[in-house]
């Protein structure tokens, strides 16, 4: 009896167990998706049929988004599927990164703080709200709004508020002037005021924009499933659907690449790319650099900041580490894709001999220098950060290589100028495609990760951000940087390339910023 | 049957009644002090390896933004305190919602629950088919070549690296054959790889522990009883030695799977991208959202208390011998 007791007990867990893990073969996005959300109201008689289904992609990435709200998190997973269903009042053009029309068919600036944008009419959300001056309102209150406390808030700082001028025009308001309202505005991605408000949840994980595809489910950790937008204002998209799959090993990347079961894989590392038939590569934005604290002997002196550039081989490191797929930064941590790229300076060529000069010169030679690295986050962090002491004890230096656990490295970054690390590994990307961005983070008294300060630099920026002539800004830009490339404020290294891997009948070039847009994408026979 | 008496199996009935309750009190006292533990020792490191704020905020967010984000999650309260005001929470069935996802915590890690179940429990019915046979024909054959070859062999799967076994089934079957796919969730053609990659190991922990318990069985005195008494060798084997060598395989098959609900999943699954909660446990701590490392601790905690409880039932039945107490 006893036994029979326990028999059963132990059959009543184990089918539990077991219809709890069998009674659910279908993926669990039923439970997350809400029913109401997926389904926006029919449209009537779409003006030219979507393309079929059948026409459709996998895009292998390495993560899953934090949420689909394109307003909060600053998550390149995010951004990958929301850049797809969202848009921005401007827009880049893919090839030049210029500033083209987005949801706003024309600008122009009233006065110092007011910029009035024209919106483009009879634009719909994927629900069917209307696009319209109160959405842009909405959006834009909505991403300043304190309580909300969005990371992305630096790409919107001098935003104070807007408002509605009439149905299709809205102003815009800065603190200041502030040149770089327009690259701001190809940022902030606008949303649906009613569905936003009414549906705070849902929002999260159904999201509803104008772009050229809708959202249709998300089953959490396996896949994100997008359709074209029949009704879109703009060029049809020639595929009509796209899955998201977020696929964290990179082996598996590839292989998925491999398989056919993907047709486009990110940041595919450069050993892999032998192994792949079709891949595409482009100048990313990252930068990894070594940030010089120079307040700090020897490297007060700089001459000594100069050595340290002419010591390294970009080249070689490009090659080494990269296959290739990096290009040596010249001489700034922007790309030429960047407001205030200086085209006139170039990378401090390899020179050992006249680093060793240099440090003699500066009484130097045969220093002992501290270099903080880290491993893991960025492609081959640690392998570059060894490689450069390796390039340095070339020419004489002792190099001390502290490669630090994450929170140890974050607080060095963070620790301002005093307590700064003679030399430590970083990686930049700017999204924003404005130099401010870069300079006023690194380059200036205070900046955030900065250990350099030059009265004149902390100038420039500061002008800057409120000139807004832009040729005078121009100029400003190319100014500092070249204070800073003279000054050696830094190591500079190399700029990453992006590459991606496509599936033998994909067709599509990347983009400088990084943004995957599905709509730029052909499949062909 | 014969102990049917006039009040005799109500007695006794109520008897074991009461015994498994007193033993389930027990139990679940006991469970709940291991879950207890679990938490807080998931806690006291979570926030000790560092400032939580500046890990979760973006690179470049200002000094003032980090310690309002600190201030806001109550990272700046003493530990005693923030452990209190999560445990007070989560006795409520709320452990916070994920700073990564920004929905409730304990919800994300259910709904990858089954995922995980599905692929535990298909490695370790894989394994057990594959292993019983397999280890009681080399204990039949002591030393012949067949047992040679089993002995190398369950060595292998037990030493396997993991990530390497699955990338290279995953070359093979997926990428030079379409059989099965590389990754994902939803079909069995999904399932096959990573069930079969986390099988390899039990499998050849269990194929060595059926092979030394049945030569043990083999040589006891009760099987030469049974042959005399004329049953079929196949009987001999399977209703009498392998009922008395299981005691020790059910035990090593419900640590393996132990083992792999809590945590041995994590490789297989990232491996694979398929979505259960090792998976999930990784993405969090990678990503520094402690409500939702503490949930899946709390969830895998509580999984693993069940499995033991589950385990010694198993022991009684199989052994009538062995009495819940």
């Amino acid at each position: 009896m006893k036994s029979r007791i326990g028999t059963l007990l132990v059959a009543v867990l184990l089918v539990s167990l077991l219809a709890s893990a069998c009674a659910t073969p279908a993926p669990p996005p039923e439970a997350t998706t809400p029913p109401e959300a997926t389904t926006p109201p029919e449209a009537t008689t779409p003006p030219e049929p979507p393309p079929p289904a059948e026409i459709s992609i996998v895009i292998a990435d390495g993560g899953e988004p934090s949420t689909l709200d394109p307003q909060y998190a600053d998550d390149g997973f995010e951004r990958n599927v929301n850049d797809n269903i969202y848009e921005m009042l401007l827009h880049r053009d893919s090839g030049t990164m210029e500033i083209v029309p987005g949801l706003a068919t024309d600008y122009e600036q009233v006065d110092d703080t007011t910029w009035r944008f024209t919106l483009r009419e009879g634009v719909q959300f994927h629900n069917g709200e209307p696009f319209n001056a109160e959405a842009v309102v909405f959006s834009v209150e909505r991403i300043i709004d304190p309580e909300y406390n969005s990371e992305q808030i630096t790409f919107v700082e001098t935003v104070t508020g807007a408002e509605a001028v009439d149905e299709y025009t809205v102003d815009i308001f800065t603190t200041g002037p502030d040149p770089q309202l327009t690259s701001r505005m190809t940022w902030m991605k606008i949303v649906p005021p009613i569905y936003t408000e009414e549906n705070p949840d849902e929002f999260l994980v159904a999201p509803v924009g104008t772009g050229p595809y809708k959202f249709v489910e998300w089953a959490r950790g396996d896949h994100i499933t997008l359709e074209a937008n029949a009704d879109y204002w703009g060029a049809a998209p020639s595929i009509g659907r796209v899955t998201y799959r977020p696929i964290e090993e990179d082996a598996t990347r590839l292989a998925a690449l491999q398989a056919g079961e993907a047709q486009l894989v990110t940041n595919l590392i450069p050993e892999y790319l032998a192994q792949v038939s079709n891949s595409v590569s482009g100048h990313g934005l990252e930068f990894p650099w070594i940030r010089i604290n120079t307040n700090v002997d020897p490297l007060t002196d700089v001459r000594v900041r100069q050595a340290l550039n002419y010591a390294i081989d970009k080249e070689a490191l490009a090659e080494a580490l990269y296959g290739g797929y990096a290009a040596v930064a010249e001489g700034q941590i922007l790309t030429p894709g960047h407001f205030g790229y200086n085209p006139s300076v170039a990378a401090y060529p390899y020179d050992p001999q006249m680093a060793m000069d240099l440090l003699e010169e500066a009484g130097a030679a045969g220093a002992t220098l501290e270099l903080v690295g880290e491993s893991g986050r960025w492609l081959k962090d640690k392998e570059l950060v060894e490689a450069v002491a390796a390039q340095l004890e070339a020419v004489g230096l002792n190099i001390d290589v502290n490669i630090a656990e994450w929170s140890d490295w974050l607080d060095l970054l963070f620790a301002g100028a005093e307590a700064a690390p003679q030399l430590q590994y970083s990686s930049h990307d700017n999204v924003m495609m404005d130099a401010d961005r870069t300079l006023s983070g690194q380059f200036t008294t205070g900046g955030s990760q900065a250990a350099y300060g030059n009265p004149q630099v902390d100038q420039l920026v500061e002008d800057a951000r409120t000139e807004t002539d832009v040729a005078a800004r121009e100029a400003m830009y190319h100014e500092a940087v070249q204070i800073i490339y003279d000054e050696a404020a830094c190591i500079f290294l190399l700029n990453l390339d992006n590459i991606y891997g496509l599936g033998e009948n994909l067709q599509w070039s990347p983009r400088i910023d990084g943004r995957i847009l599905v709509k730029d994408m052909t499949l062909v026979e | 049957m014969s102990r049917r008496g006039p009040r005799g199996p109500a007695l006794h009935y109520w008897k074991g009644v009461i015994r498994i309750t007193a033993y389930l009190i027990r139990r679940l006292l006991q469970s709940i002090l291991v879950i207890v533990g679990v938490s807080v020792v998931v806690f006291v490191i979570t926030r000790a390896i560092g400032d939580p704020a500046r890990m979760m905020m973006p690179l470049e967010a200002t000094d003032e933004q980090v310690e309002a984000f600190a201030q806001r999650m109550g990272f700046r309260d003493p530990l005693p305190v923030q452990f209190w005001n999560w445990a007070k929470d989560a006795l409520r069935g709320d452990f916070g919602d994920s700073l990564w996802q920004r929905t409730p915590a304990m919800e994300l890690v259910l709904e990858r629950m089954p995922a995980s179940l599905l692929l535990c429990f298909t490695a370790i019915t894989l394994a057990l088919l594959a292993s019983i046979p397999l280890g009681i024909l080399a204990a039949l054959r002591p030393r012949s070549w067949l047992d040679k070859l089993t002995t190398s062999i369950s060595l292998i799967g037990v030493c396997i690296p993991d990530f390497w076994l699955g990338l290279m089934l995953m070359l093979l079957f997926a990428v030079s054959i379409h059989l099965f796919f590389t990754s994902g969730y939803g079909t069995p053609r999904h399932l096959v790889l990573p069930a079969v990659t986390l099988a390899a190991r039990p499998w050849g922990r269990i194929t060595q522990i059926v092979r030394t318990s049945m030569m043990d069985e083999m040589h006891k005195a009760y099987m030469v009883t049974a042959r005399a008494k004329g049953l079929t060798e196949q009987k001999v084997i399977i209703s009498h030695a392998l009922k008395n060598a299981s005691i020790p395989i059910v035990t090593l098959a419900a640590w393996e799977l132990t083992r792999m609900l809590a945590g041995y999943t994590i490789v297989v699954e990232t491996v694979f991208a398929w979505p259960g909660f090792g998976q999930l446990a990784l993405q969090a701590i990678e990503r520094r959202d402690l409500t939702l490392i503490q949930a899946d601790v709390f969830l895998v905690a509580l999984i693993v208390v069940a499995m033991n409880i589950s385990i010694d039932f198993i022991y009684a039945a199989l052994d009538p011998r062995v009495r819940l107490a």
